[in-house]
């Protein structure tokens, strides 16, 4: 199979992923729609699939982060990916990546509307999706000021880049070496 | 030098795109910063920096700064605002990025319009100073700081193909120059690359348990897989030991193996003895005498290597435990008191890798959970005990610990006792028949009994005492002999780290009091974790549910596991140095029969080097190093000494880490007040030019627009005058800074 191996080349080095774990990937990414997807992609063709059948793949469908996972990985920021945005995305979720990279992604992932900040309505959303609305607005309102306020470095009332990495130098347990992504056993088999 | 990467940059036709929504927006003032910060901090990394101390991607906040300005003046002079920070380097601030393109481009900017152009200049410019910079690395170097970047992949096979592309021309430039040896060393160093890759991959495979416990850290959450880690590393410390055992003790012995005479029946399974006495499981087996092979050839003198191997054993084991101690708690202990709250729990409790619908479900739900019961403590702060409640609580406690105490002054004096008895039943140990065998059994049935019971006893203690924190009923209950249990009393229980954790450690203990007088018990040991493994894993998947509380976060778990470690491997040696100098070793078996102590070996040794002019300096060193008590205080203090200077550099660091906070917030002011005066003269620029006609021909009168303390060049607006406001602005800014400072320490 020439084409995938002509992408493979193309993408080797870019990822931390090896050419063999790229191949399985491209596999995966075919199995979405295999209609869509040509096995050849010398032609480098410019296939997107649409974030409906991204966000039904079985690593991302219970994951309520789903939605802004494939927003911040695809190319115009509304969940649909291309072959590129879908290793990228992998990738970055994978165990081998390092974790300022991982703090990155998780800040625009939580960064829901784009400006670079998470300000206190990000928070709220964030906020509500990881407890499933479950909170009422008062104790959403009261979380999110107090993270803010233990967060904030420099005093804007929104929490920067570098007031969140701050945050992730000091959490441990954020990304330690086994919470790997389990999209590595669409890789390692 | 051919690579598969020919293909891609003779046709790099994937369009750049704007990538990202973020990106886009950024690049229509045309993105510069981002190739050039996130390949700061990967130049940082391949320097040789600590990784993940501090490495950025300051890209944000450079774009937001440039937007921020942007947004109120298109043609405004951007403000260069340098870092005044008397420990930092400029380059350290955070809130401001020192821009020195921009410095440079912007004095000779006498056109406004000229700007756009003068930064798409800039970021060509930036772009081909980091292929460049990526061009001289080295080939691993470069892949590894093109894998960092925060690009999207055309991005990177951009600047990739591009970084080959200048590698070739390079090469082909310096063709001359370089060596032939150099040239003929690139492909096999190529082939090496890839064969080492495929070999890592291999290697992936080999990990043991990597798959299963995966699935444990993303069912149960990492604290309970630190415990399954801890009995993977315990595997491998056992297997290191076995092997050591194993091959300078065990392995000589084969060379004199006596023939074993005893019969074999099932028992001895259980008891250990019988058959198994004859063997080289036990100390008894092992020979006194020097070992030759070969007539007047080297020989092996087992007692030596007997007590050696054991020593230098200990004496590794102390290494490793120090050092893996002293990683975790680098890893955790950097600043306790900073983030312990909500925070962190929120934005960094989550885990991307939960799959499974119920385990998502129950992780949203314990968060929500937790952050209820977080938002009801804060208000619960406040209670106040009445002096009575005060008093029962008093009451429960000492009552809890008398009882806790007594109950185990009262087992180990039951054990002792026990035991004496024992021993003066069977004072004919020899005799092996099945009776007197099952009946040494009596002893080990009677501790576990106490093992398993009395824990227990100690949890219901725990609950009955009630604590508001968890955290201090971990220490409170730990210092009794047993780990939390926070168990809950209906539905299905959580799995009990805390007392797991503390039965690995005693077993441990153990396999080291035994390692003298069985040498490969370590390989017993390996069999049963290996067995413990399957049966805790299979219990935890089939019984228990996640913990509802973040018993504490996994590393600080792997802290707490060293740390108790300590106590026992202490203990350890106090027992193994007492016999091994004190007690008079058994007369009729083992390899120091007939000696006085089994140090004896060794100084008796020293005493026949003595009688060699060859290995006078052996001798010289035991008799001035180790048994000299001068050796060792002088070694102790010397430990004291960097022990207290590197608690002398904590406390440096920590002030000097205070100071830095508290400029990030000046810095953080700074940039409101200049984005303020920003605006002031936004509105300023935009009003009609004939108030500004009239606001020039009277300089003093104070407009509304013009605040005090405005410079006249500030009104007089843009245009040949940006040069000069944006000195002005940096005067502006200073002097801010400095009225700032001076207000600080007025406070101060």
């Amino acid at each position: 199979m020439k084409g995938p191996i002509c992408k493979v080349y193309l993408s080797q080095d870019c990822t931390f992923f090896t050419r063999k774990e790229i191949l399985r990937l491209f596999d995966r990414y075919r199995d979405l729609a295999p209609q869509l997807v040509p096995l050849d992609y010398t032609g480098k063709p410019a296939v997107t699939l649409p974030y409906e059948l991204i966000g039904s793949m079985p690593e991302l469908k219970d994951n309520p982060f789903r939605q802004r996972i494939a927003e911040v990985f695809s190319e115009n920021g509304d969940g649909n990916m291309t072959l590129d945005d879908f290793l990228d995305m992998f990738s970055v979720l994978s165990e081998m990546a390092p974790r300022d990279l991982k703090a990155y992604y998780a800040f625009k992932i939580y960064d829901f509307n784009n400006d670079d900040y998470i300000c206190k309505s990000d928070l709220e959303k964030t906020v509500n999706k990881l407890t499933r609305n479950e909170l009422t607005p008062e104790e959403v309102n009261l979380v999110c000021d107090k993270v803010i306020y233990e967060a904030d470095v420099d005093n804007d009332g929104k929490l920067s880049l570098e007031d969140f990495q701050h945050m992730i130098i000091r959490a441990p347990d954020f990304l330690s070496p086994y919470r790997s992504s389990p999209f590595s056993d669409t890789v390692s088999g | 030098m051919s690579y598969h990467y020919n293909e891609a940059f003779e046709n790099p036709d994937y369009h750049f795109s704007e990538t990202l929504e973020i990106d886009r927006r950024r690049s229509s003032q045309k993105n510069l910063f981002p190739h050039q910060s996130p390949y700061d901090s990967s130049l940082h990394v391949s320097s040789g920096e600590h990784s993940g101390r501090g490495q950025n991607y300051p890209l944000a906040v450079r774009m937001a700064s440039m937007r921020h300005g942007s947004e109120y003046s298109r043609d405004l002079p951007r403000v260069n605002v340098l870092s005044r920070s008397p420990y930092g380097k400029s380059t350290d601030n955070l809130s401001f990025e020192p821009e020195p393109e921009l410095a440079l481009s912007l004095p000779s900017t006498s056109h406004l319009l000229d700007r756009p152009d003068t930064r798409g200049i800039s970021a060509v410019s930036e772009e081909e100073k980091l292929v460049g910079d990526l061009a001289s690395m080295s080939t691993s170097e470069r892949i590894k700081a093109i894998q960092k970047m925060p690009e999207n992949m055309k991005k990177k096979r951009e600047i990739r193909n591009k970084v080959l592309k200048e590698i070739t021309e390079k090469s082909r430039r310096g063709r001359a120059q370089l060596s032939c040896c150099t040239q003929w060393l690139q492909g096999p160093a190529l082939s090496f690359r890839r064969f080492g890759n495929s070999l890592a991959e291999y290697f992936h495979l080999l990990r043991l348990w990597h798959g299963t416990l995966k699935i444990i850290g993303a069912e149960f959450g990492t604290s309970v897989l630190s415990y399954f880690i801890f009995l993977k590393w315990l595997l491998t410390f056992n297997l290191f030991s076995f092997l050591i055992n194993f091959g300078f003790i065990t392995i000589p012995q084969f060379f004199a193996a006596e023939p074993n005479n005893v019969s074999f029946t099932g028992l001895e399974l259980f008891t250990g003895a019988g058959y198994f006495q004859q063997t080289v499981l036990y100390y008894g087996f092992y020979t006194n005498a020097t070992i030759s092979k070969i007539k007047n050839g080297p020989s092996y003198n087992m007692q030596l290597a007997y007590i050696f191997t054991v020593g230098i054993y200990f004496a590794i084991c102390f290494l490793i435990l120090l050092l893996s101690m002293a990683k975790s708690f680098c890893r955790n202990f950097i600043n306790p008191q900073t983030y312990s709250g909500n925070a962190i729990r929120l934005l960094c409790t989550w885990d991307f890798n939960i799959t499974n619908e119920k385990a998502v479900k129950l992780k949203q739900k314990n968060l929500s959970t937790q952050i209820k019961e977080d938002l009801m403590e804060v208000n619960r702060e406040v209670l106040n005990l009445s002096v009575r409640e005060r008093l029962v609580r008093i009451v429960i406690h000492l009552v809890s610990w008398a009882a806790s105490l007594g109950t185990a002054v009262a087992a180990c004096a039951g054990v002792y006792f026990l035991s004496i008895n024992n021993a003066k039943l069977f004072v004919n140990w020899h005799k092996n028949d099945l009776e007197s065998q099952a009946a040494t059994l009596l002893l080990p049935i009677v501790t576990s009994l106490l093992n398993t019971f009395i824990p227990l006893f100690y949890s219901w203690l725990g609950h009955l005492e009630r604590f508001q924190t968890p955290g201090y009923q971990i220490y409170v209950t730990i210092t009794r002999i047993i780990g939390t249990a926070v168990c809950a009393s209906w539905g299905p229980p959580e799995f009990d780290i805390g007392r797991n954790v503390l039965e690995l450690i005693y077993v441990q203990t153990l396999t080291w009091i035994g390692i003298l007088f069985s040498p490969l018990l370590p390989g017993i040991q390996m069999i049963s974790f290996s067995i413990v493994f399957y049966v805790k894993k299979v219990s935890l998947m089939m019984n228990c549910q996640p913990p509802r509380k973040a018993w504490r976060t996994a590393q600080m778990m792997t802290s707490f596991m060293f740390l108790l470690f300590f106590p026992s491997f202490v203990g350890v040696l106090s027992v193994i140095g007492v016999t091994v100098w004190r007690l008079k070793p058994s007369e009729e078996c083992g390899p120091f029969r007939g000696l006085s102590s089994m140090y004896a070996a060794v100084s008796n040794w020293i005493k026949i080097l003595e009688g060699y002019t060859a290995s006078k300096w052996v001798v010289w060193i035991y008799s001035n190093l180790i048994t000299s008590a001068l050796f060792f205080f002088i070694l102790s203090v010397l430990v004291l000494i960097i022990t207290y200077l590197y608690w002398q550099i904590i406390e440096g660091r920590k002030t000097m880490a205070k100071l830095l906070r508290k400029q990030i917030i000046n810095e953080g002011k700074d940039k409101i007040f200049l984005l303020e005066k920003l605006r002031v003269l936004q509105r300023v620029k935009q009003t009609p030019p004939v108030l500004r006609e009239q606001g020039r021909q009277s300089p003093y009168s104070a407009g509304g627009s013009r605040g005090t303390g405005f410079p006249q060049a500030w009104s007089s607006g843009t245009g040949p005058g940006s040069s000069t406001s944006a000195a002005e602005a940096l005067a502006l800014a200073l002097r801010a800074r400095e009225a700032a400072q001076w207000e600080d320490e007025d406070y101060d």
